[in-house]
């Protein structure tokens, strides 16, 4: 088990490497480090020194990938690519092209993004598996059917229109909560409740339908006849069987998210205005900060490697059939 | 008039054209025309498929683009030819000049005067401030009185028509088709109500503007109906740009294993740690900068916003094939270990052999299903994109170009609420047809549902 | 008739309809169980001998519907009770056994509690008088360490085992009928034998009525009292085991007990130079372990196999399920490389050859599958099913030559040329393993390798491929490297034998030497599982 995850671990680095490159290749085709001096010194200050003096002091005077000047390892290592890599592994992020200390900003943002993503996951989950039980127990009928059309339809609904029909009806309309807004202290939840039910509500369509179609299939495997044959009735079947084993899927294929939630979510946070880590990567967008980007890149990829490892432990934890090697 | 080739152009004709191929070449084989039979007779098939087609059909006319031929200047006595700087399509010559009849500013669906308030002069010449009459809407009633009525008889005169023309294009179908055991009944249903509501509309958006007006002042139902050419590109554009990447190197994973098993998973172990959204973001904004610096490159506005819209499928598509080429993989592992791909190899038949007659054939049914499937997210993806500000160019009509504008209106006071409700009209009923068709796809070619249903 | 009120179950007139369509799957089935007996429901798949059982215990899927009919056990009418009745019936007083134990055992919860289940729906046993009972059952149905297995889960568990456990399960609330539906189908031959055993103890011990549901009429030689063959639906011969094995009635009867080995008669040995030679031949995958995935052992899954197969000859390679036979096979035809040892073929050694140099070889050594479904691909016509091998082997034929070489061989394997434009899914399994001879064929091969070419068919069309088989030895003098871990169909087919156990050839000899004087305990545990009609 633990040389596994050793093992696994061993292998995010070459991962992150390729993620690394390709972000940084993405940005310098069209992005040289004097365009980059230009864009933040201003078109007024521009000369010749004043470019060469921000690439040395921001580390862009060497050559991008191969240092064709140095010779061993160093043609590798004293390169834009290798340096701004390293310290990405260290954790440091360096300033983002506003000055900010992206380190502290993540590090401030993380919180206020999970208290939405967090319970956002975990109401859903419970919310999907109890739909999709109740439309097991009516499989066959009339009901199931309109049941899984009705899932299809909200499906297809956009989720900018759950969160606008969201904040429209409950907070403009009826004004149980506010519209947006969030202070650290003191009554969070009033701001909270929202973006999670609008969270939970956009998710039952597809979340339902697909629980649903993992207990249908576990429905149909041969211990469920033995457990008829046992005699044993439909409802103890469906928790005492079907429920067990369908959970193994549902967790697995929920828990590779787990880490990510960290990161929040783009929309919810930057509708409700919730200074999180979804609405921090939006902001970056939209001011074309690099530098963020780069470093959300990094911190999103390593959480997805760290969820996937998560995901073969619970493997192990809820299928005792799975073993690690 | 001069037509006008878009790359987006091109490429959706060469697709309709390609995907026309495919099917056919699809039917040739006995059981897939079975499979495709299963799905075409049921009643939610056939709903699903016509409504479908009409979004791709008029998805087509809004590609046939030209530019108008300018009348000469009065006076000005040449043989050359000016043409109008604006680009048409062919549906905006079947609206009639729907998109050409701008107001202010906002105005209700089906109003008579404008949304906000402006200085005016009355007949005395005193100044007054009041809301303004539209320029296009109920100009010629006398009296806005006479509205309710006036609505009623166009209506009744267009649905009149509409019922004629639906005739007309049903009586050719049900004598061919009346013997069939499809359900195609349901298909004319669908396709009587759609050409009524396209009459109707038509008809009576001379007179008023059905879904009112925007911030601009065009009108909305027309800026929902040019949505539909971005939606369907995008969501066929980018699976189409997936798909081969996907496919190739899926299979020869699967099938190769080894070194180059090792080197696509980890491409796509790479590819997928990266959020999505932040790939795609970069992406379009690289592409941006790229726009920016090199501004000669387009000659018309159109242009450059079309060159935009092909990036953002390319990057949708390069960035989004690893879950296909997961999928992929695993079948063709799968198959590999058949006894026919067994017997193959027993045989000496080459690799390329196998891999274009055993292992291709039978992974098309992930392609189709992941086809349909990743069609409809597309669509649901371009408003999400657009919102952030990496999507379509603002330019190019487009659902999320409408929402995000739309917004900031609902908190007004009256809530202006057509904008988005038309792009959410539009949007949604064709997500759900290609979710509802994608499900009785993947029911009658997925091997694993398809095996349930017989054991039942 | 004098044992009338010992009978325990009866199933009258049972019908079972398609609800969709009306089409009637049962014709009106009636039996009766008696206590203390074994009554054997024998037919191939898709006689309706599950549907039976499962319309008696009233668990049919929605998609069948009983028409008309009575099921009593005593004098229980089990279609007048209410659903939740019918639940205290089931497992009570029927039980059921199933085929696949790996797959009808909950692979999530521990053996012991699946017993435990039964138990805690149908008494008022609690806490470790629970335990205990599920351990004494477990005991009585002879599961070795019974107090640790019984928080063991079924994959810990070896498929007798699980059967084991099936069967502790459906004895748990003594019932007074048990259905056991294809109970050793899916077990090796030497623990089908023991299973069976256990069976048949039982139903004396605790005077259970036992319906037994398969197709091998070599279990039913062994173990039934009275016999009922079942043919599209209805009941079509009924009687005692020894009466219907000596003087069967029906045509189809008969032929179900032909199929059935005759050890008194073989094939000679006939001594010849040899084709094909296996070397001390080994064949070993590699085992991975730790931080670097290094590779620390080896699974020996072909450990050392020397073999001679003459020409015109066919060697049997007998063993049970992972004995390496089909690995062998594979390596033959240098789809899996070799660890050790040399492979001639007509003296020509051919185990290192690469791709190019092996493609003459393709031409002589070819190889028929197991499966037939999964060995045709769904999207070609049984035509271009049969040419690929002429095309890309470069026999030198055109397409007319190639055309009419597709019809002669559909007709040599009694199929006929219309066949040569449809495609696989509308064959049944035993014609598409005709088709799979006619594609071997085509190329003309010197040997063919048969890996279970039979086992995935029913009795009575395996007799039909396997005369194929011989037939087509003597016309065209080929040889068959025939891979089974069926014994039964070895007196008739083979001239040698090879037995195999856990990668190694433990004994090989003439098929009269093995099968009348074998000397390895293996064989002759093997042997003797065996069913024969006159034992």
């Amino acid at each position: 088990m633990l040389a596994y995850i050793i093992r696994r671990l061993f292998y995010a680095i070459p991962i992150l490497i390729g993620v690394n490159l390709l972000t940084f290749t993405l940005f310098f085709v069209v992005n040289s480090p004097d365009d980059m001096a230009v864009s933040q010194l201003g078109e007024k200050y521009v000369t010749p020194e004043a470019i060469e003096k921000w690439k040395v002091k921001n580390g862009y005077d060497k050559p991008l990938f191969v240092n064709d000047e140095a010779s061993g390892i160093d043609a590798i290592t004293d390169t834009i690519f290798f340096n701004k890599s390293l310290r990405l592994f260290a954790f440091d992020f360096g300033r983002s092209e506003s000055g900010r200390d992206i380190t502290t900003d993540v590090s401030n943002r993380m919180w206020p993004s999970l208290a939405v993503a967090l319970p956002t996951f975990a109401v859903g989950i419970g919310v999907n598996i109890c739909v999709a039980l109740m439309v097991v127990m009516f499989h066959g009928t009339k009901l199931d059917r309109w049941a899984v059309f009705v899932f299809v339809s909200l499906m297809s609904i956009s989720y900018l229109f759950y969160i606008i029909g969201g904040q429209y009806l409950i907070a403009k309309t009826w004004k149980l909560v506010p519209v947006s807004g969030f202070h650290p202290d003191g009554q969070v939840w009033r701001f909270l409740i929202l973006p999670v039910m609008v969270g939970v509500v956009a998710g039952i369509g597809s979340g339902a339908r697909w629980y649903r179609t993992l207990f249908l299939e576990e429905a149909n495997q041969d211990y469920v006849r033995t457990a008829r044959a046992k005699g044993a009735s439909e409802i103890s079947i469906l928790f005492n069987h079907i429920l067990p084993n369908a959970l193994i899927p549902i967790l697995t294929g929920v828990v590779v998210l787990v880490p990510a939630l960290f990161m929040g979510s783009l929309l919810i946070e930057s509708f409700f205005g919730i200074p999180g880590l979804g609405s921090y990567m939006l902001d970056a967008i939209k001011s074309q900060d690099f530098a963020i980007v780069r470093s959300m890149v990094f911190i999103g990829s390593i959480l997805y490697i760290v969820g996937l490892i998560l995901t073969d432990i619970s493997y192990t934890w809820a299928d005792p059939r799975v073993r690690l090697s | 008039m001069k037509p006008v080739l878009l790359w987006s152009d091109a490429l959706i004709f060469m697709l309709v054209v390609a995907l026309i191929l495919f099917f056919y070449k699809l039917r040739q084989d006995p059981q897939t025309r079975e499979r495709w039979g299963e799905v075409f007779s049921s009643r939610l098939g056939m709903v699903a498929f016509t409504v479908i087609l009409t979004y791709v059909g008029v998805a087509l006319l809004d590609s046939m683009h030209f530019r108008k031929a300018l009348e000469n200047p009065e006076g000005l006595q040449t043989d050359e030819i000016f043409y109008d700087n604006k680009v048409t399509s062919a549906l905006d010559v079947m609206l009639q000049g729907m998109g050409d009849r701008f107001e202010r500013t906002y105005s209700a669906p089906f109003a008579l005067i404008s949304f906000e308030k402006k200085n005016m002069k009355d007949d005395e010449g005193n100044s007054i401030r009041d809301y303004p009459e539209l320029e296009h809407a109920g100009t010629h009633l006398s009296d806005a009185s006479q509205q309710l009525a006036d609505v009623m008889a166009k209506t009744l005169v267009a649905v009149m028509w509409g019922l004629l023309f639906s005739l007309l294009a049903i009586f050719p179908q049900w004598l061919l088709l009346r013997s069939s055991p499809n359900p195609w009944y349901a298909s004319w249903g669908v396709q009587a109500v759609v050409i009524c509501f396209f009459t109707w509309l038509i008809c009576i958006s001379h007179h008023y503007h059905v879904l009112g007006t925007d911030r601009g002042g065009a009108d909305v139902a027309y800026q929902s109906l040019k949505g539909i050419r971005t939606g369907v590109l995008l969501g066929t554009l980018s699976t189409l740009i997936m798909l081969p990447i996907a496919v190739t190197l899926g299979v020869s994973a699967g099938y190769f294993k080894g070194w180059i098993d090792d080197l696509v998973q980890y491409l796509y172990t790479t590819l997928s740690s990266i959020p999505s959204i932040l790939l795609i973001a970069a992406s379009v904004l690289l592409f941006q900068v790229y726009i920016d610096l090199n501004p000669d490159f387009f000659s018309i506005g159109m242009e450059k916003a079309d060159a935009r819209f092909i990036a953002l499928c390319f990057i949708l598509g390069v960035t989004s094939w690893s879950t296909l080429c997961r999928l992929i993989r695993a079948e063709t592992l799968k198959i590999s270990q058949l006894g026919y791909v067994q017997a193959a190899h027993a045989f000496g038949v080459s690799h390329t052999r196998i891999l274009t007659r055993h292992i291709l054939p039978n992974v098309v049914h992930i392609i189709l299903i992941t086809f349909v499937l990743d069609f409809s997210a597309l669509v649901l993806a371009e408003a999400v994109l657009s919102y952030i500000g990496v999507g379509i160019d603002p330019s190019m009509g487009s659902w999320g170009n409408m929402i995000n504008g739309a917004r900031s209106e609902l908190s007004r006071e009256p809530a202006i609420w057509w904008t988005l409700t038309g792009a959410f009209f539009f949007m949604f009923i064709l997500v759900l047809a290609a979710n509802l068709f994608s499900d009785l796809v993947r029911d009658a070619f997925d091997p694993r549902t398809a095996s349930r249903r017989s054991e039942s | 008739m004098s044992e009338v009120t010992n009978v325990r179950m009866r199933i009258n007139d049972l019908r079972v309809a398609l609800a969709e369509t009306g089409v009637e799957i049962l014709k009106g089935v009636s039996l009766e169980l008696q206590e203390g007996k074994i009554f054997a429901l024998v037919g191939e798949s898709g006689s309706g001998k599950s549907v039976t059982s499962m319309a008696a215990m009233r668990l049919l899927p929605d998609a069948l519907e009983i028409t008309s009919g009575a099921v009593s056990v005593g004098d229980q009418d089990l279609f007048e009770l209410s659903e939740s009745n019918m639940q205290t019936v089931r497992g009570r007083r029927v039980a059921m056994i199933f085929q696949n134990a790996m797959t009808a055992l909950n692979p999530v919860q521990t053996v012991g509690q699946q017993v435990a289940e039964t138990l805690r729906l149908h008494t008022d046993l609690r806490g470790s008088a629970l335990r205990n009972r599920v351990v004494q059952l477990f005991n009585e149905v002879g599961i070795p360490d019974s107090e640790q297995r019984f928080d063991f889960y079924p994959h810990e568990l070896s498929g007798g085992q699980q059967q084991r456990v099936m069967i502790a399960m459906a004895l748990a609330c003594e019932p007074e009928v048990l259905i056991a539906d294809e109970p050793t189908t899916a077990l090796d031959v030497t623990i089908q034998e023991q299973v069976l055993k256990l069976i048949r103890e039982l139903t004396e011990s605790r005077k259970l009525a036992v319906l037994l549901i398969t197709h091998d009429m070599g279990v039913v030689r062994n173990t039934a009292d009275e016999v009922a063959v079942m043919y599209r639906g209805e009941i079509i011969e009924r009687a005692g085991v020894d009466d219907f094995f000596h003087n069967p009635k029906e045509e189809y009867s008969r032929r179900l007990i032909d199929a059935l080995p005759d050890l008194s008669h073989f094939q000679s040995a006939a001594v010849e130079e040899p084709l094909l030679q296996l070397d001390d031949v080994k064949i070993h995958f590699p085992i991975r372990k730790g931080v670097l995935q290094r590779v620390v052992d080896h699974t020996r899954a072909v450990d050392g196999v020397s073999l001679a197969i003459g020409r015109a000859e066919t060697y049997a390679l007998v063993g049970e399920s992972g004995s390496g036979k089909s690995t062998l096979g594979r390596a033959i035809l240098n789809l899996e490389s070799i660890a050790g040892g040399r492979v001639s073929f007509n003296g020509k050694e051919i185990q290192d050859l690469g791709r190019k140099e092996m493609l003459p070889y393709r031409k002589q050594i070819q190889v028929i599958f197991q499966n037939p479904f999964s060995s045709m691909n769904p999207r070609l016509s049984v035509g271009e099913i049969i040419t690929e091998g002429m095309i890309s082997l470069g026999l030198g034929l055109n397409k007319e030559e190639r055309d009419k070489r597709i019809d002669e061989l559909l007709t040599r394997v009694q199929l006929g040329p219309e066949f040569a434009s449809r495609y696989p899914h509308e064959f049944s399994g035993g014609q598409l393993q005709r088709i799979a001879i006619a594609r071997a064929l085509a190329v003309e091969p010197e040997l063919i390798i048969c890996d279970e070419p039979t086992s995935a068919l029913d009795v009575s069309i395996r007799a039909e491929v396997l005369d194929l088989l011989q037939e087509l030895q003597r016309d065209f003098g080929v040889s068959y490297l025939f891979i089974t871990h069926d014994l039964s169909i070895v007196p008739s087919l083979a001239h040698h034998v090879g037995v195999m156990q856990l990668g190694k050839l433990v004994e090989q000899g003439t098929a009269e030497q093995i099968l009348t004087r074998p000397e390895h305990p293996y064989t002759q545990a093997l042997l003797k599982s065996v069913p024969r009609i006159d034992p």
